[in-house]
């Protein structure tokens, strides 16, 4: 019988991708959404196969963090090997903006779910997706598993709470649960308000005269940029281990959005200095340090090395969403891929 | 005159925090919450007094986890001091209601912090943070810069709760201070917390209205100081010219062992013949090593304790004594 994996988070970037790794691991993929009026599953669709076809593996079940008694039920139902709790409210400028949201559903969520975990009676393996935000004004650089938190967000703070939660259901019930403090992940299937994908859109719609400027924020600012893709095989090789622990997933590089803005700009044989301004709306209330993560513990327990480089990556976005706009425009159906 | 408002005004710290403020000149606004069984008995000496409760004390039905009402009440007060005391704070029930402790010990403070940030007049506020954010820490004693790297579901909340505090400090500019509070006692600490339990057990053994006494972990240690030294603290805090952390705490450890040793030595009692020990009592994660160094407080605030370990717990014992005598 093949394992049975649930997936919060899974209409996301990382579900999405996570969700195509273990399908192609063997696993049975149970995924929760939330309920809303538009379609919100666009990086699922091709992988997501008729519910009455017998390769149907994919499957997905409305639920929410806010919801304790729906996870209950979810869990004691489906009854996973693995749960990767990947849903967040995940926007660090929108989390002062709406930050009890973002911390009943990127904090109290974790808590619902470990908790529904252990009224099941279930011992499954649990991811719980910690971020390099934590670290906020770091501490030390690099930042490793041992560097103290400082958060600087409602979401940051939230995240901190759940990463506690998880290493203290871990020592106080012996569940196998990890945390992977991911550093900034990116890919096409980001989320459009994101810095980096807000960008690649914007040169795929320059260079096909459809934008002319584009607003940014902080552009001096640096961030440890890899590939989503590769990440959540780290997630998965976490799980697979005999002993759960806490791991930096990161490239050890750190890049600023100016660099992001020339290799994505001048991959089109464009100027960004012709096209971006500056709109100081887009500045965070408080902005993080340096954030590079030290990911040598990944390397040298799971054997995990990041092969994308930041050229590469923004030139990979960069790419798609030109296709994707291409497309769009010769009125062929687009999502992004 | 100026005007406080607590939450949390029913508990231990909550009482001896609206006396001293009482006595300063304030008027006290709390609230509380509603409940089937009216248990105020830590106000009940106030409330019956007439020349205080309905003229500088006033009490108002509200919840945590009620954002309208919490919200009317905080406009309609207008405080100059906000003292948010209220919280799910026992720690080992926060193993058995997890979910509800995190919500009214983090997403509590949380709202109320929004509300304020909606406030023309912000008052100052006060988050009583608790040791428990520690954890297990490397180093000891713990001072304002240690990590925080909580073991139970409690301390998770609590940090949560601190570090957004810390936000609205300093990305919003409000005078918003976390008192980083180690334990502290008195007669009127909770009846399930431990200095309570073993006080009140040797008085009644002393009476002969019960036989012997179950413990968990005796060895366990403590920095232990009492209540009503801390809500001092709380209140020189939003005095000072500037929103700091600060650390109270005593600076010395000791066992639950000497707790057990002194309450029943102040009885007269040998506690051998009537302590027993219960495995099912022990915490999953149990913290060590929680020290405090309060020199910080000490320094800004000119905060010091008033009393000795052995004289608190005396006091907590014969307190119970005299009560339990005469009920």
């Amino acid at each position: 019988m093949s394992k049975k994996a649930l997936v919060t988070g899974i209409t996301g970037q990382d579900g999405s991708y996570l969700a195509e790794l273990l399908l192609a691991k063997g696993y049975e993929v149970h995924g929760i959404i939330r309920r809303a009026s538009s379609f919100n599953t666009q990086r699922l669709e091709h992988i997501y196969s008729d519910p009455h076809s017998p390769k149907h593996k994919l499957i997905l079940h409305y639920g929410d963090l806010s919801d304790a008694s729906g996870l209950s039920r979810l869990i004691a139902k489906i009854q996973p090997d693995e749960v990767y709790n990947l849903a967040a409210q995940s926007h660090v400028r929108v989390s002062f903006d709406a930050p009890e949201y973002t911390a009943d559903i990127v904090g109290t969520g974790t808590i619902r779910l470990l908790e529904a975990i252990r009224e099941v009676g279930l011992k499954p393996r649990f991811y719980q997706a910690s971020s390099s935000e934590m670290y906020g004004k770091v501490m030390e650089v690099p930042q490793t598993e041992t560097t103290p938190f400082y958060p600087r967000s409602p979401y940051a703070c939230a995240k901190v709470y759940s990463y506690w939660i998880t290493v203290n259901y871990r020592e106080s019930y012996g569940l196998h649960a990890s945390n992977g403090i991911l550093f900034n992940h990116e890919s096409p299937r980001r989320g459009e308000t994101f810095v980096t994908r807000k960008i690649t859109r914007a040169v795929a719609a320059i260079k096909l005269g459809r934008q002319d400027k584009l607003f940014l924020g902080n552009i001096d600012s640096k961030r440890d940029w890899g590939f989503a893709k590769e990440y959540v095989e780290a997630m998965w090789l976490m799980l697979q281990q005999p002993e759960p622990d806490d791991y930096v997933i990161a490239t050890g590089e750190t890049h600023s959005v100016r660099e992001f803005l020339e290799v994505s700009f001048g991959h089109l044989g464009l100027d960004w200095k012709k096209h971006v301004e500056i709109d100081p709306r887009y500045y965070r209330p408080a902005e993080v340090d340096l954030l590079i993560g030290d990911p040598s513990k990944a390397k040298k327990k799971l054997g995990w090395v990041p092969k994308v480089t930041f050229t590469e990556l923004a030139k990979l976005m960069v790419d798609a969403d030109l296709k994707d706009l291409q497309d769009q425009l010769a009125g062929k159906v687009a999502h992004s891929e | 005159m100026p005007r406080a408002l607590i939450t949390g005004i029913t508990g231990q710290d909550g009482s001896y925090l609206t006396e001293l403020l009482l006595e300063k000149g304030y008027e006290v606004h709390g609230m509380v919450r509603r409940t089937s069984s009216l248990e105020r008995s830590r106000l009940v000496h106030l409330y019956r007094d007439s020349k205080i409760y309905g003229q500088r004390l006033f009490l108002h039905y509200a919840d945590l986890d009620d954002p309208t009402t919490m919200r009317r009440v905080l406009m309609t007060v207008e405080p100059d001091e906000l003292y948010h005391l209220a919280g799910q704070s026992h720690v080992g029930l926060s193993f058995e209601i997890p979910e509800s402790t995190c919500d009214l010990t983090a997403m509590g403070t949380l709202r109320l912090l929004e509300m304020v940030q909606d406030m023309r007049k912000k008052p100052r506020f006060f988050h009583a943070a608790s040791s428990e954010i520690f954890g297990q820490p490397a180093q000891m004693p713990q001072d304002e810069n240690t990590p925080f790297a909580p073991v139970n579901p409690y301390g998770c909340a609590k940090t949560f709760a601190a570090h957004m505090v810390t936000i609205y400090r300093k990305t919003f500019g409000h005078f918003a201070v976390n008192g980083i509070m180690y334990n502290h006692e008195s007669p009127r600490r909770g009846e399930n917390f431990v200095t309570r339990k073993i006080c009140r057990a040797a008085a009644a053994i002393q009476l002969g209205q019960q036989k012997d006494l179950l413990l968990g972990d005796t060895s366990a240690k403590r920095d232990w100081g009492y209540a009503p030294d801390y809500v001092r603290g709380m209140w020189l805090s939003l005095q000072h010219a500037t929103a700091e952390d600060y650390i109270f705490a005593t600076g010395k450890l000791h066992s639950v062992q000497d707790v057990v040793e002194t309450a029943f030595a102040a009885m007269n009692l040998d506690w051998r013949q009537h302590v027993r020990k219960d495995n099912r009592l022990l915490r999953p994660a149990e913290p060590q090593r929680l020290q405090g160094n309060p020199a910080k407080a000490r320094r800004l605030l000119n905060w010091e304790v008033s009393v000795t370990f052995k004289q608190m717990i005396e006091d907590m014992t014969k307190t119970e004594h005299a009560q339990l005598a005469g009920a």
